[in-house]
């Protein structure tokens, strides 16, 4: 899977919900995994297992308590967050941090070898009170060793910090010029983005023309169009859409054509010319950032002894972040990358505004995302009605007027308007009857395969998600149980949990073919006081002693197929 | 009547009134729940499945009315029932499961209140008596600790023991007829599989029919005895469960196969019934399921089809369908 790319990493996800001063209800706990470009990936559980908060916390629509979750569909660059400037102004901490926990492990390196060869020396003699002195003192010698590791753990917890921002480069003694080049090379960066939004203004201005003078040419003949339709079907549909193009017609009366193509014109040379600046700031930055980069690997610190090793030095640079970690950016800066980043409800009732056409409702993302001309904007909003399934004149029609299915086919294209990259589907089919549903999950397909689009699909039906996904997350009370590939996970489920989940699913099959069952005894446990060591300890047929005291670690059990469960540690060992 | 059958619904039609004009929502439907049998009634949502509990009840809203047909519970017609006759009848001889076990519970109340209340009234006991009797039944429907519950609220109580009181305070009226309209679709699979596990449990020594509505086929295939297919208002297939999973007859059910996607099959396309559920104010001639089907002829678009007896109690409504296949 290596070759694939990247699109969501989370590490360490936490997401605790305060219930009162003491108390934490623990919703998602340490959920770490990695989501690639283009795939459907699904999550199950039971409710409360935490598959919608997770949802909401990659979405940043509630803050996450510990933990990082890095968006790679768009690079740094693009966007031009603001916590760049105070992770670049940081690396000279980082790096000095990391030097001081360093020499202070170096001096109690010192002191360990001091009293172990002072230990040697009482080892040789027999006597029963210096034999309680060297024990005494290999106490002593633990203890210090436990400490010393621990300072040097932090030094590198510090390097690996600051590697995220600039690779192995944090290990330069020249930090300063390298923080000045990086400093540089955002400045750049903030030009052409003002470049860009400048472009983007004029581009909008020279659009309207463009679709003021395309009106003048087309209307009459689409009014012909629509008029006959009506005469053969007579909807209000089509009698608001008629409405609307004789109101074109008055409005464009006036308008004088030369002039405006005139106009255009010397708009579009505008356009040109602000383009370039915008890939002259760019290539700026790049040589920049190049010029950092001719540091890598010279005059290192040798802040551990590991830090010359080039293999150490190649694993620093592999933390280089080309994503953008969602939680450090501001609220102004995440509202601009929602575009990028959907989501599609369970209650297509809910999630619409009943006062608001559907067209409207589409509409308003254009509004809010792009400075696109009000024609343009209409026009896009119909042809993704079309797109989705539905018929143009739908833009006029308001919620109460479509069916359950539609419904949701109108916030399918709401979602898909500003062209996001990665959807969150919270149980979006849950509430649609079944042959609808396989509709609806067709066409999710569809435009999966057409947009590139990546799904983090929520469900509780473990038969669509088997067919849809591609890889399945199973969850409980917050943890992660088990995550493989859909047909893999239902072939060889390993933790106990899937187990139970998958046989609890009712089965087409009648008669001989029924396969009989246990069922899986008691409820989910709050997850105000998870039980301690595996959550699912409580309910677990196979519970060992080990699983009531540690948490089980999260290992990949059999390739591409990870597994949270004690009976797999050892397979480990 | 026939032996051992507990409901009877003979050619029953239903219409709700809109705007002063009456649409019909139920046709021509019949069937039985014999004792000790889990009839299951299959549809997509507004193909008349709830109504046809409505009508059983006797609770339709005030724009609807049952037009003919009748309704014949332990040989009484409860069509021909007056409101007060209507009540006697009501939770004693019947007994709801409904799909929200929340709203069915008062808040206000506690537990075994509720459950007394129903005993007291139902089986004519005292206060005391009634206590007993909730603690056992609390049992029955295999809930731990029955006496503490017996003083908690329904908000102390998780979905799935909710509908497990829910079952409790239904049995303890000791109804022939048993009527659960999708009394699992707002809980979790593994609770699901509990509550169905207690259904079929139970169904041994209650010696009553059970009329179970749900759009779920993987829960039919779990629990019936026999199935029922509505569509728009209308029966177009009745079979025992075997006939209807082995050999379906009619283009919507075998649809409606085809679009569950199954669990334990390797390969699975989607496969949708194209189109919506038509809307009760549209005006379909012939099949009314002929604007979705994919094998219509004809016929379809001008007559309705007539029921069908293919094979001792499969009955089909569907011109593609003759006696002679």
């Amino acid at each position: 899977m290596d070759d694939k790319k990247k699109i969501i990493q989370l590490r360490k996800l936490k997401k605790y919900f305060p219930v009162n001063r003491k108390q934490n209800l623990k919703a998602v706990e340490d959920v770490s995994f990695t989501m690639y470009e283009g795939e459907k990936f699904g999550v199950v559980g039971e409710s409360g297992c935490g598959k919608s908060t997770l949802g909401r916390v990659i979405l940043q629509l509630y803050k996450q308590t510990s933990g990082s979750c890095v968006y790679y569909g768009k690079t740094i660059n693009e966007i031009n967050p603001k916590y760049i400037r105070k992770e670049i102004a940081k690396l000279k901490t980082y790096q000095e941090n990391a030097d001081k926990n360093f020499k202070k492990s170096l001096v109690i390196d010192a002191e360990i070898e001091k009293l172990e060869t002072e230990h040697s020396q009482y080892d040789a003699d027999g006597s029963p009170d210096d034999a309680k002195k060297a024990a005494a003192l290999s106490k002593k010698i633990d203890k210090l060793k436990l400490k010393s590791k621990e300072f040097k753990k932090q030094a590198s917890r510090e390097l690996r910090e600051g590697s995220r921002t600039v690779g192995s480069l944090i290990l330069c003694r020249d930090i300063d010029k390298i923080m000045e080049l990086f400093n540089k090379a955002e400045d750049e960066v903030a030009l052409a983005h003002d470049a860009i939004v400048k472009k983007n203004e004029v581009k909008a201005k020279y659009l309207e023309n463009a679709v003021v003078l395309e009106q003048i040419a087309e209307t009459g003949a689409q009014l012909k169009e629509v008029e006959e339709a009506y005469k053969k079907n007579p909807t209000l549909e089509l009698e608001a859409s008629m409405r609307d193009i004789k109101a074109l017609i008055e409005k464009n009366r006036n308008v004088d054509v030369e002039a405006l193509k005139k106009v255009n014109e010397e708009l579009a040379v505008k356009i040109k010319s602000l383009e370039d600046a915008e890939n002259d700031h760019h290539e700026k930055e790049m040589a920049l950032r190049d010029e950092a980069f001719t540091f890598r690997g010279k005059d290192i610190l040798p802040l551990t002894e590991r830090c010359l090793d080039p293999e150490y030095q190649k694993k620093l640079d592999g933390n280089y972040e080309t994503g953008i970690n969602l939680a450090k950016l501001t609220p102004e800066e995440m509202r601009y990358l929602r575009r990028d980043m959907q989501m599609i409800f369970q209650d297509p009732s809910a999630s619409l505004d009943p006062r608001q056409s559907c067209g409207k409702a589409i509409e308003e993302v254009f509004e809010i995302n792009t400075n696109l001309p009000a024609a343009v904007r209409k026009e896009n909003a119909m042809d993704l009605l079309e797109k989705v399934g539905l018929k143009r004149e739908h833009y006029y029609s308001y919620p109460h007027a479509l069916s359950g299915g539609q419904k949701q086919r109108v916030g399918i294209a709401r979602a898909i308007a500003s062209e996001p990259s990665f959807v969150v589907l919270d149980e979006a089919v849950s509430a649609l009857d079944v042959s609808v549903k396989a509709q609806i999950l067709q066409l999710l397909d569809e435009l999966s395969e057409e947009k590139k689009l990546t799904y983090f699909f929520i469900t509780h039906d473990l038969g669509v998600a088997k067919h849809f996904c591609d890889r399945i997350l199973v969850m409980y009370l917050g943890n992660i149980c088990e995550l493989a590939p859909s047909k893999e996970l239902f072939r060889n489920r390993l933790h106990p949990y899937t187990e139970s989940l998958l046989d609890s699913v009712p089965r087409l099959a009648i008669g001989e073919e029924r396969k009989q069952v246990e069922v899986l005894e008691g409820e989910v446990p709050s997850a105000i006081n998870p039980p301690k060591g595996c959550p699912f300890h409580t309910r677990c047929k196979k519970c060992m002693d080990i699983c009531m005291v540690e948490k089980p670690k999260y290992v990949e059990a059999e390739p591409n197929h990870f597994v949270a469960c004690h009976l797999y540690d050892k397979k480990e060992n | 009547m026939e032996e051992g059958k507990v409901l009877e619904i003979k050619n029953l039609h239903a219409s709700f009134s809109i705007q002063k004009k009456d649409y019909e929502v139920l046709h021509d439907i019949s069937f039985d729940v014999k004792r000790n049998e889990t009839v299951c009634v299959v549809g997509e949502s507004g193909c008349g499945k709830s109504v046809t509990t409505l009508c059983v009840m006797q609770l339709l809203p005030n724009n609807g009315k049952i037009n003919s047909g009748s309704i014949i519970l332990d040989g009484e017609d409860l069509t021909k029932m007056d409101k007060k006759e209507i009540v006697k009848v009501r939770g004693k001889k019947m007994g709801m499961i409904f799909q929200e076990p929340m709203t069915a519970l008062n808040p206000l109340l506690t537990i075994g209140f509720q459950l007394r209340e129903s005993l007291m009234l139902h089986r004519g006991v005292d206060k005391k008596k009634a206590n007993e009797m909730a603690v056992e039944y609390l049992q029955k429907v295999g809930i731990a600790n029955p006496e503490s519950r017996l003083k908690q609220y329904p908000f102390q109580l998780s979905g799935g023991l909710r509908q497990r009181v829910l079952i409790a305070m239904v049995l303890s009226a000791q109804p022939s007829l048993l009527i659960a309209d999708e009394p699992t679709t707002a809980l979790d699979v593994t609770i699901q599989k509990q509550v169905l596990t207690l259904l079929n449990d139970l169904k041994k020594d209650m010696n009553a029919g059970i009329m179970f509505i749900t759009h779920d086929l993987g829960v039919v295939a779990e629990i019936a005895d026999r199935i029922v297919v509505l569509y728009a208002g209308r029966k177009v297939e009745e079979g025992t469960t075997e006939q209807i999973f082995r050999n379906p007859k009619h283009p919507y059910t075998i649809g409606l196969m085809n679009a569950v996607p199954n669990v334990d099959a390797d390969e699975y396309e989607f496969a949708p019934i194209q189109g919506t559920f038509p809307n009760i104010t549209e005006d379909i001639k012939g099949c009314r399921f002929n604007p979705r089907c994919t094998k219509c002829i004809g016929k379809c678009f001008e007559e309705a089809p007539e029921t069908i007896e293919v094979e001792p109690g499969h009955l089909v409504a569907c011109h593609l369908i003759t006696k002679e296949d």
